[in-house]
């Protein structure tokens, strides 16, 4: 008797506590908890679509970039911020004369930026203006000739040879910082170092 | 008439906010996550394409492994091409940086591959426009992992990432 007497108390005491929780957990979920899981989940989407079209921009067209380094100088000095196109890479649009960035081929995930010296099939004098002897290289199918402006202090194309053009990135046109230099960017202070074919 | 154009204009908003939201993200999903695509050529026979041209291979492209320019020995990748940057080329990688290769058809029989370079080859040797005709090429033009055939469906595979046993470098760089 008192057994099932207790038995009947525990399963009333514990209806009650499952009515309780129950109610408590649909209160939750009817105003905080949906509230702050929808606004996780919109907050997500937002950042994803977001940073598609992000992706989607600097891929495609073209975003900012700051250059670091000393081997443009003159043309761009060490923290210029530029704008750089992407649509010339996509097209096969690069012209000699052009600055690009390119990934550096012995550390894919840095950027190198230099000017377009030679494209395929021209022939670049390798040897420097001092020498006697003039040697010359032929730029091979596929890939382009990269210098600095700063012939002096700039790891180029003279140092690891040309690069094949799936590593060019993008071409930069516009400088935006500083104001005092604020535009189109110029030619190549050096003159003409190849002859063409 | 009141009701028809504001039909319009609402079919209109929807088409645009769709858009713009689907096709980035389908656009950045092709391009960072994984692809698929079509393997022409016999350069990778009789891993890919072994009935030549009458069944294509399909394969699954995984950029999402290769998007810090991590590679195995034995993995079929694809690349840019080198000598062609319009087209794309898949190609076993045989060695990494620092290895020394002995090659078969290069212009030197013994290639260290430098930093930031990897050798790949043909399953296809003979057949195959690989590192033995153009060198070590780039890390910065892999393109995708290739993981899985996915066409013709009696193909269906993972990708081992196995390296031929004679196609072993001659000397590995030690981690």
């Amino acid at each position: 008797m008192i057994f099932s007497g207790s038995l009947a108390t525990a399963l009333k005491i514990e209806c009650i506590v499952e009515q309780t929780y129950g109610q408590w957990w649909q209160s939750l979920h009817r105003t905080m908890l949906r509230g702050v899981l929808g606004k996780t989940f919109r907050l997500v989407g937002y950042t994803i679509q977001y940073g598609c079209i992000a992706h989607c921009a600097f891929e495609y067209v073209g975003g900012v970039v700051m250059c670091s380094g000393p081997s443009m100088e003159p043309t761009i000095q060490n923290s210029d911020i530029v704008f750089a196109e992407n649509l010339s890479r996509h097209f096969y649009g690069i012209q000699r004369g052009d600055i690009v960035i390119a990934k550096s081929p012995s550390d894919p995930k840095s950027n190198i930026c230099k000017r377009v010296i030679g494209l395929e099939g021209d022939k670049i004098l390798t040897s420097s203006p001092s020498d006697f002897f003039k040697s010359h290289n032929y730029v091979p199918t596929g890939h382009v000739w990269l210098e600095g402006d700063n012939l002096q202090n700039s790891t180029d194309s003279r140092y690891y040879g040309p690069i094949p053009y799936g590593l060019i990135r993008g071409r930069i046109f516009f400088k935006i910082w500083p104001l005092s230099d604020f535009g189109f960017l110029r030619d190549s202070p050096n003159g003409h170092r190849f002859s063409d074919d | 008439m009141a009701q028809s154009q504001g039909w319009v204009r609402r079919y209109a908003k929807a088409f645009c906010k769709g858009f713009f939201v689907a096709v980035p993200v389908a656009v950045t999903f092709l391009d960072r996550v994984a692809c698929v695509a079509r393997v022409e050529g016999a350069s990778m026979q009789p891993s890919l394409n072994p009935g030549g041209s009458q069944s294509s291979d399909v394969v699954l492209l995984n950029h999402w492994k290769v998007r810090n320019f991590e590679v195995q020995r034995g993995d079929i990748v694809s690349l840019v091409s080198p000598k062609n940057p319009e087209q794309k080329i898949i190609k076993r990688v045989i060695a990494l940086e620092g290895d020394i290769v002995k090659t078969m058809g290069h212009k030197n029989r013994y290639v260290k591959v430098p930093r930031g370079h990897i050798w790949v080859e043909g399953d296809h040797h003979g057949h195959s426009f690989d590192s033995n005709s153009f060198g070590p090429v780039s890390l910065g033009l892999l393109h995708a992992h290739a993981t899985h055939i996915l066409w013709p469906p009696e193909r269906w595979q993972k990708l081992e990432s196995v390296l031929p046993p004679e196609r072993l470098p001659v000397q590995r760089e030690e981690e």
